[in-house]
């Protein structure tokens, strides 16, 4: 299906025009708007105006916020020149790994003695403190 | 209309060279030759006067601040079609879409015009349709459009500009722009079925 027809159609609101004069005036007017964005002070430059402000308001000396700010950067830069260090977490972590300990399945034992032949014997218990080892002398000895 | 553009480009070259030089006059000179242009193209996808007026003025001052930048890839007549497109689009997408349209009153030749007589008469001398009642159905049948749409039947239909200008205007492909204009016909006929010529 041809769209030409639509085109002439369409074509028709080329009629549609502004007001005589519009033109002419539209320079002017640009002209008045270019003289007043001049005189407009730019976000940048109020925000500077404000913050000047508030430093004489703390009567700080100015070239002091300068050393301050020169000390931040140079802090900075050596905070973040630092090495990182190549292992992560899970390096570490992995360097702390030991083989899982395993406990022996303990057998519950009964105190009780039913049959005297289980009884244990009546000498008193051997304890290891009551023997010295052999490399053991007394200090005083010569 | 090629060799028109030609002729054009030719003469922007030397004025925006005067401007980027630092003569002012010479910008003068660009805006009152393009104005007439991009107020076509602004108001016809705003359809509102007061808009049009200072989406024109801004794109022209967004051009004066943006002009030393401008290298010549492009003719200067591209770049500032480039400018208003993207700066009226980015204008409809902010505004409210329940905007009144304010229109321009049609220049009284269009009564003469074969396009309107076929138009509104359509074979029936005895229907008359008035030349407002004719541009509201225009209007609202392109206000339907998305603005992709709009904007080129805006450039090729009511403008005139080539398919070709039309896309490195809009950085698309020409078969883009075809496709887009099809689609946006078609879509005008079924809401303007009534003017179409037999």
């Amino acid at each position: 299906m041809s769209h030409e027809p639509m085109h002439h159609v369409i074509r028709l609101k080329r009629y549609e025009q502004p007001p005589e004069g519009y033109f002419d005036d539209f320079l002017r007017e640009f002209h008045h708007r270019q003289r007043a964005e001049l005189l407009k002070p730019s976000i940048s430059s109020l925000v500077m105006d404000r913050f000047s402000a508030l430093l004489s308001e703390f009567r700080v000396p100015t070239m002091a916020f300068a050393g301050t700010a020169a000390v931040a950067v140079i802090a900075s830069i050596a905070i973040l020149s630092q090495p990182v260090p190549s292992g992560g977490p899970r390096t570490l972590a992995a360097s702390y790994q030991q083989p899982p300990v395993t406990i022996p399945k303990m057998q519950p034992v009964s105190l009780r003695f039913d049959n005297p032949s289980e009884r244990p014997p009546l000498f008193p218990p051997y304890y290891m403190l009551n023997a010295r080892p052999a490399n053991h002398e007394s200090p005083l000895s010569f | 209309m090629t060799a028109e553009l030609e002729t054009t480009a030719n003469n922007d070259r030397e004025l925006v060279a005067r401007t980027q030089e630092g003569d002012p006059s010479a910008f003068d000179e660009l805006v009152v030759k393009y104005s007439p242009r991009l107020y076509g193209l602004i108001y016809h996808m705003t359809s509102n006067h007061e808009d049009t007026n200072d989406l024109l003025q801004e794109v022209f001052s967004k051009a004066y601040r943006s002009i030393c930048n401008f290298r010549g890839t492009s003719s200067f007549y591209t770049w500032m079609h480039s400018i208003a497109v993207n700066m009226t689009i980015n204008f409809l997408k902010k505004r409210n879409r329940r905007q009144h349209p304010s229109l321009n009153d049609p220049d009284s030749h269009i009564e003469n015009d074969p396009d309107f007589i076929a138009a509104t008469s359509n074979g029936d001398p005895t229907k008359e349709v008035s030349i407002h009642e004719l541009q509201k159905k225009l209007n609202a049948a392109m206000m339907k459009l998305s603005h992709d749409h709009r904007i080129v039947v805006t450039m090729f239909d009511i403008q005139g500009i080539p398919h070709a200008e039309i896309a490195k205007i809009l950085k698309v492909s020409e078969g883009t722009v075809r496709s887009r204009l099809f689609y946006a016909h078609r879509q005008l006929q079924n809401s303007l079925h009534e003017f179409r010529r037999k």
